[in-house]
């Protein structure tokens, strides 16, 4: 039998997966914006990452990882919900794959960026939909975190993969391993 | 100042309080399918009566795992500020999209019902049932039991071609790694500062600019994570790793009479959250 995952889909999804758990350990990847939900994030940088890079299975698993983390994590009651904190994390990376395959062929440095952007967006529309739908806040609130957290959370996320992505294709061309896209 | 570099410390991943209790004993298969179910029905359960009594399981379980009370309470103190701001403006705010049951109090657009009251506590007794009942499962498990028993109870999916030794490999990487990059993050943060670099001592109001200086830590830490990557991938490779072949394991599980007993009477608990209707 053999399987939909190589050893190189495994071990991204593995090392991105520990990225997120440790910007989530450390406080490091919250950013400070007083509102409802507590504070925007940049965890969800590795998922969208992992989309782009290994392609949506990769991304999803990501996701979950992120979204165990941050409902073990949690300080709030918001994110101790597993519905608000695991489901809709399954969806960032997916979207971002979607949306970078659709515009690579133009561009590469646009489709990258924009699937950042979605793929953050992804993320605080399918939460605070959650979050309305499960009684934690009301259409108001949800929507003033979305432009309170949720537009720099979007910026600060096209930045930081924007930068990863460009510098790991370098990386890439220096690939230690040559047999790992043949398996 | 030297403290805010010690990352290291504050991971309490992986931290495993063994006291050998009855509920570190039990088939970790089981805990973990207990542990997934009850959180499940507490999370969907609505009433007083059902979180009145999520809270006490939780609090019992707490107390048989002999897990002392301090590792509880730490995850439970930090968030009170939040609970109460929460709660407060839940209670504000919300009147107007749960406003059924008896209103309390009208002014403006503040609208208290009872609705929204049962809103603010039940999700405040929730949030400390679920803290409650994550703490015993990871201080009463170690994660090599955890991934184990991830892969023995989603195997039945390996039917419909689901990569399940796959995804516990990938598990197990995640937390391996996690150690290993907290330290390097401590280096570069380190080696920044030494060059003069500012992290976390500018005002919290001042977002942009503590965003910006997070983003030289944060890039370089992708790009030695995915390099450790590269190396990885290059071992595994060279010593003949391939996904999805049958693996023997060395710790086999055998769950016993008590193991049968506690999952029955989780699936009772949980089937009594999930679908009694409570009067209260």
């Amino acid at each position: 039998m053999k399987s939909s995952l190589s050893v190189r889909n495994i071990v991204i999804a593995g090392v991105l997966g520990a990225v997120a758990i440790l910007l989530g350990v450390t406080r490091l990847g919250y950013i400070p914006v007083p509102t409802a939900a507590g504070n925007a994030t940049i965890m969800h940088i590795p998922a969208i990452i992992g989309g782009i890079m290994q392609g949506p299975v990769v991304g999803a698993i990501v996701g979950v990882i992120f979204g165990v983390s941050s409902f073990l994590n949690a300080t709030v009651p918001l994110f101790k919900d597993p519905l608000v904190a695991i489901l809709p994390r399954l969806f960032i990376g997916v979207a971002a794959w979607l949306v970078y395959v659709g515009i690579r062929r133009k561009s590469e440095y646009l489709a990258i960026g924009t699937a950042a952007f979605l793929g953050t967006l992804t993320n605080t529309v399918l939460v605070l939909t959650m979050a309305v739908v499960r009684g934690y806040m009301g259409a108001e609130v949800a929507w003033t975190v979305a432009i309170t957290s949720g537009i720099p959370e979007a910026i600060v996320g096209t930045i930081v993969t924007l930068a990863v992505v460009l510098a790991w294709k370098q990386i890439g061309k220096g690939k230690k391993s040559k047999i790992s896209e043949d398996l | 100042m030297a403290s805010e570099f010690e990352l290291s410390r504050n991971i309490t991943i992986g931290q495993h309080v063994p006291t050998g209790s009855f509920i570190h004993r039990l088939d970790p298969r089981i805990k973990l399918l207990v542990f997934t179910i009850l959180v499940i029905a507490i999370a969907l359960n609505t009433s007083y009566v059902g979180n009145a009594l999520g809270l006490l399981l939780s609090i019992y379980l707490f107390w048989a795992s002999k897990i002392p009370v301090s590792y509880g309470l730490s995850g439970i103190k930090p968030a009170i500020p939040f609970i109460i701001i929460l709660a407060v403006l839940q209670l504000i705010f919300q009147g107007n999209v749960f406003s059924g049951g008896k209103v309390f109090f009208e002014y403006g657009f503040i609208l208290i019902t009872s609705e929204s009251i049962r809103l603010v506590i039940v999700s405040a007794v929730r949030f400390v049932e679920i803290i409650l009942l994550s703490s015993v499962l990871t201080l009463s498990t170690s994660t090599t039991e955890l991934t184990h028993s991830i892969q023995s109870l989603l195997s039945p999916l390996k039917k419909i071609k689901f990569p399940v030794h796959e995804l516990s490999l990938i598990i197990t990487i995640a937390i391996r790694f996690v150690p290993t990059f907290a330290i390097e993050m401590e280096k570069m943060m380190k080696a920044q500062a030494s060059r003069g670099a500012d992290f976390g001592s500018g005002e919290w109001w001042r977002i942009i600019q503590r965003t910006k200086d997070m983003l030289p830590i944060i890039i370089p830490l992708f790009n030695i994570a995915l390099s450790r990557a590269e190396d990885l991938i290059l071992a595994m490779e060279s010593r003949c790793y391939t996904p999805g072949n049958d693996r023997s394991s060395y710790s086999v599980y055998r769950a016993i009479g008590r193991d049968y007993l506690v999952l029955i009477i989780g699936l009772l608990f949980s089937a009594l959250l999930l679908f009694y209707r409570f009067p209260y």
